[in-house]
């Protein structure tokens, strides 16, 4: 008696966004079944793989990956090196040094260093705030109008600067809004209720439900991402249909595993491949949990994921 | 678990004015009540066509045409004693949104109805009764069985036979309403849907005291594993109710705005 | 796992004899089904429909023993695919795999590898547990059973990647006291293997070209006897290994198919071909699906670290967080006159908070208690982070330890610095932030 294998089919399906513009424009989502569950429904879209800059440009750049940007001078060099790795999909521009408690950088600084980014490649592009809902809320909106029929994807719009945020990119500027809350997922769906409530199209929505790098309350990250997707396709909620993206390297780059140095950890061996490894690993459980699309620093992770992501397909 | 579902009873001939207007096939009352109960949450629309003798089958097929054309496909309950009527509704459906209800078959003279929905792969509703009132749930299970071998015996899945135990008005039969309930969980523990005319307890009240009667049943009857009911979805009491027991029974994500989805 | 009523009515003659007492069949399935009637009951129930329900009652996947003493370890056992919908029981094993192919420096080197990784981490110690050693086809049983037998020396539990009898013979005569796995079942030699396994009393693991293969395999070997399996999912590539992990163990549990009810083995070595980085991704995904025994090319640090971390945290019963070690933690080179820092031991807590201390580059000596594994504000309302609790652990471990006489104390239980100041004379009470994030800035204006 051969094996019964039972295909586990849904009435339903996650929402497909375009991100960016002409020949390399992306999509996401469109799936109707767990990730990689190509035996139980064909799986339209592949999941895609961001490399993310930063508004720090080289300095702010591990060690490691650093060495990958030999020759770079400008935000503009950066940009398109990082363009230029082997299974790139988009790119993303983190503006952490916009954070008041930190670098503190004007709008105007950082809204050139985004024009000089985007003016030097034509792929697709995420642009994440400052991590500061306020500055946010005030960055934000000048990113969405700045990049302008760029279909660009505005990360960070929170519960407390979704007005702003929201309005400025689903709205006025026509962009993809990144809805964004932290390992919580009835946050999640009040989030795109209440984005998609201020008349955001939810297909133009896309969701960052948080992530940990593994071995950091990881367990919650994987129940919420397994009960996001149960509960979109298993019972068609509309306001849970929306891709999910995941910054997988602010989350990563900054544990010991990846960052204590050899001199610190002898028996740990060579800092690069931990903080590869680290950023591999998270990366394809976060896969495997449900995101979409996931943003990674090192190029070699970046390469290692396609990799993965192409061998699943 | 799957979401509750509420079918709109608002379309029915014994309304004068939307019966008027399947006289005269004047869409527009129609539309109207049609889209009040949609964007008040109804999942399903029974459209019930009363009798219809002589022109059933083509206003069957009119109202079909008019509300899934309007409406996105929305999912129907064909709801009249004329077999031909339903078959010609069913002609015309578009199963892309859920498969049309027959509403309904009984365990005695309306018992073809399953014959119907089997051969049109459609859900119906299996009304756990011959004659009269069943005298308690031994009655009732019994019907039911009948019914699901029936079902069953034409190659319908056990999931498309929705048993309605019956609801009885509590002004005069109060002291049936635990055993209602308890052939809901019967249904339940088999396994099976269940669905009936909930308002029905409720019948001769004063009009302020019929949503809270409704909305205490439709939470008892939930708890029981009841998973649909022919409601009145533009009571608002009603279905803050199914919208919060779908929470607690985790049917549904919870999220601060639920109550407006 | 519980039957309805309604899949139980299926198997019933539906004849409404009466004979059992009850009306109907369906009355009688009913009763079956919550535990009021045995299905023995009805005389003319069907020898076939007893013996299919009581299968159907039985666990949908088996637990597995592998290795003994401290090399014994518990596979399978799992009832739910996701771990939100009760827990995952048993968590993978990562074995490093040796191989005939490798020449005696390789081996030698991998054997002194193995055992440098080996630490703690939250109260679970982390090493690899088991080693893997394959045979080529073109190895003879001697050159094979040496290598078993120096494998064995490392004491871990072997798991023998051999599909010619006489070559396993050879094998398990110099390691089966140690039950070690013995992988290498197929359609063509089952059943001597079948007989070897059982003389040994090993686990025996089964392979095959495609899933209808090895289910027709597991079929025979159950009717031989034996349920004491684990089914080899890896394939020719790896979409069709995880499509084989996910529908195997998915057909176990959600479909009830209890041929298919064993733990698994993923072999990473033939997939990653490697590639060391994408043997770390594909380890991960069979960590999080469905992998019972994960087979890998190395274990360095660079692996371990995070997978498991990864394997710690899928395994964590949800209905019991994770806990962090009472103690005094040491942050950025800090001495008995650095500051000190407290929260609750809840893992997430602790890490998110010990990440942001790290982060800030201040010496801090950063103490956690008992605090039920808790957050702040809930151990605070249970009364497990108290003024008592602090001030008991401060004087008892943190005193005679450390100098300083300065506690921060999170922000969200600023309600407790009197109580503090009351019951630690000498000691200055500081409320630190409400949230982890706002640690640095604190800390670097302190």
């Amino acid at each position: 008696m051969p094996f019964n294998q039972k295909p586990q089919k849904f009435n339903a399906k996650i929402n497909t966004v375009k991100i960016g513009t002409g020949d390399k424009a992306i999509e996401i989502g469109g799936e109707s079944s767990f990730p990689f569950y190509s035996f139980d429904a064909p799986v339209p879209v592949t999941q895609k793989v961001g490399i993310e800059i930063t508004d720090g440009g080289l300095e702010a750049m591990p060690e490691c990956i650093r060495a990958y940007y030999d020759g770079a001078s400008s935000m503009g060099d950066i940009a398109r090196k990082a363009a230029s790795f082997e299974g790139v999909d988009f790119l993303a521009l983190l503006l952490d040094g916009g954070d008041p408690n930190g670098a503190n950088k004007s709008t105007e600084e950082l809204i050139a260093i985004v024009k000089e980014v985007a003016e030097a490649v034509d792929l697709p592009l995420v642009v994440e705030g400052c991590k500061n809902v306020e500055k946010d809320a005030e960055l934000l909106p000048k990113v969405a109008e700045a990049l302008q029929g760029r279909n660009v994807l505005v990360m960070s719009e929170k519960e407390e600067n979704y007005k702003a945020i929201g309005a400025a990119a689903g709205l006025a500027y026509d962009q993809i809004v990144g809805a964004e809350s932290a390992v919580d997922i009835n946050l999640a769906k009040q989030l795109n209720v209440i984005t998609t409530q201020l008349g955001v199209n939810g297909a133009k929505v896309v969701m960052n439900v948080g992530t940990a790098a593994v071995g950091y309350g990881y367990e919650y990250v994987v129940s919420t991402m397994d009960r996001i997707k149960g509960a979109a396709l298993g019972q068609n909620d509309n306001m849970l249909q929306m891709p999910i993206i995941t910054p997988v390297a602010s989350e990563t780059w900054g544990v010991k595993e990846a960052s204590a140095s050899e001199a610190d950890m002898p028996e740990w061996g060579p800092v690069e491949e931990r903080g590869i490894d680290m950023e591999v690993s998270t990366a394809a459980a976060d896969l495997a949990a449900g995101s979409d699309a996931v943003i990674l620093r090192h190029p070699k992770s970046v390469e290692t994921i396609s990799r993965l992501i192409q061998a699943l397909a | 678990m799957a979401k509750f579902v509420s079918i709109g009873e608002r379309l029915s001939a014994t309304a004068p004015s939307v019966n008027k207007a399947f006289m005269e096939r004047d869409p527009e009352p129609i539309l109207k009540r049609a889209g009040d109960q949609l964007k008040a949450g109804a999942v399903y629309l029974d459209v019930n066509i009363g009798p219809a003798e002589n022109d059933g089958e083509d206003l069957m097929k009119w109202c079909v045409k008019l509300l899934q054309e309007n409406f996105d496909n929305v999912p129907l309950a064909l709801d009249t004693a004329n077999k031909k009527a339903i078959e010609a509704g069913i002609s015309v459906y578009n199963r892309s949104k859920g498969k049309p209800i027959v509403n309904s078959a009984n365990a005695s003279d309306r018992i073809e109805n399953i014959d119907l929905a089997a051969a049109n792969d459609a859900i119906v509703i299996a009304l756990c009764q011959a004659e009269g009132i069943c005298s308690d749930n031994d009655e009732r299970m019994m019907h039911c069985q009948n019914m699901l071998e029936r079902g069953m015996g034409l190659g319908m899945d056990p999931s498309d036979l929705w048993f309605d135990p019956l609801f009885l008005v509590v002004k005069g039969q109060q002291d049936k309403q635990m055993e209602i309930l308890e052939a809901i969980k019967m249904f339940s523990d088999m396994g099976l849907n269940s669905t009936g005319g909930l308002s029905n307890n409720s019948n001769g009240m004063p009009k302020h005291i019929r949503p809270i009667m409704d909305s205490a049943l439709v939470a008892m009857c939930m708890m029981q594993g009841l998973t649909s009911a022919i409601v009145n979805p533009n009571d608002t009491r009603l279905m803050e109710t199914i919208k919060s027991c779908d929470v607690f029974k985790g049917n549904t994500l919870y999220a601060d705005s639920y109550l407006e989805l | 796992m519980a039957l309805t009523g309604i899949q139980i009515f299926k198997l019933t003659p539906k004849k409404n004899c009466k004979e059992c007492g009850c009306p109907t069949c369906m009355a009688f399935s009913m009763k079956v089904a919550s535990g009021a009637l045995k299905i023995e009951q009805c005389p003319h129930m069907s020898e076939d429909a007893i013996a299919q329900l009581s299968e159907a009652t039985a666990p949908p996947m088996k637990t597995i023993k592998i290795g003994c003493g401290d090399g014994e370890f518990t596979l399978g056992g799992e009832t739910v695919l996701f771990r939100h919908e009760k827990t995952f029981v048993s968590k993978p094993r990562y074995a490093v795999s040796l191989c005939t192919g490798m020449d005696e420096a390789t081996v030698d080197a991998k054997l002194a590898e193995i055992p440098k990784v080996d630490y703690e981490r939250i109260g679970e110690r982390m090493y690899a547990e088991l080693v893997y050693v394959n045979c080529m086809e073109n190895s003879d049983a001697d050159t094979y059973a040496a290598l078993v037998k120096k494998a064995a020396g490392l004491g871990r539990t072997l798991i023998l990647g051999v599909s010619d009898p006489d070559k396993a013979k050879a094998a398990l005569a110099v390691c089966k006291d140690a039950k070690p796995v013995l992988n290498g079942a197929n359609a063509s030699n089952y059943e001597a293997m079948n007989a070897i396994a059982k003389e040994a009393g090993v686990v025996l693991g089964v392979s095959g070209k495609d899933l209808n293969e090895i289910y027709d395999t597991v079929a025979a070997l159950e009717k031989a006897g034996n349920k004491n399996l684990i089914i080899d999912v890896t394939g020719e590539d790896i979409k069709s290994t995880f499509a084989n992990a996910v529908l195997v163990r998915r057909a176990a549990i959600k479909d009830q198919d209890r041929t298919f009810g064993y733990p698994s083995i993923v072999n990473l070595v033939k997939l990653a071909k490697g590639d060391y980085q994408l043997q770390v991704a594909l380890a991960s995904i069979f960590t999080m699906k469905y992998g019972s025994i994960i087979v890998m090319q190395q274990m360095t640090y660079a692996e371990a670290l995070p997978l498991y971390g990864l394997r710690q945290n899928v395994y964590t019963d949800p209905q019991k967080p994770m806990k962090v070690e009472p103690g005094i933690y040491k942050l950025n080179g800090a001495d008995e006159n650095s500051l000190v820092v407290t929260t609750v031991d809840f893992a997430l807590t602790y890490f998110v908070v010990n990440g942001e201390l790290e982060r800030s580059g201040v010496p801090i000596n950063f103490v956690i208690n008992d605090a039920g594994g808790l957050s702040v504000l809930t151990s605070w309302a249970a009364g497990k982070f108290s003024g008592t609790s602090i001030s008991t652990f401060i004087k008892e471990n943190v005193e005679p330890k450390v100098s300083c006489r300065k506690l921060v104390i999170p922000g969200k239980v600023a309600v407790l610095k009197g109580d503090l100041e009351a019951k630690l004379p000498g000691w200055e009470i500081i409320v630190g932030p409400r949230e982890a994030v706002q640690l640095v800035k604190f800390l670097k204006s302190m």
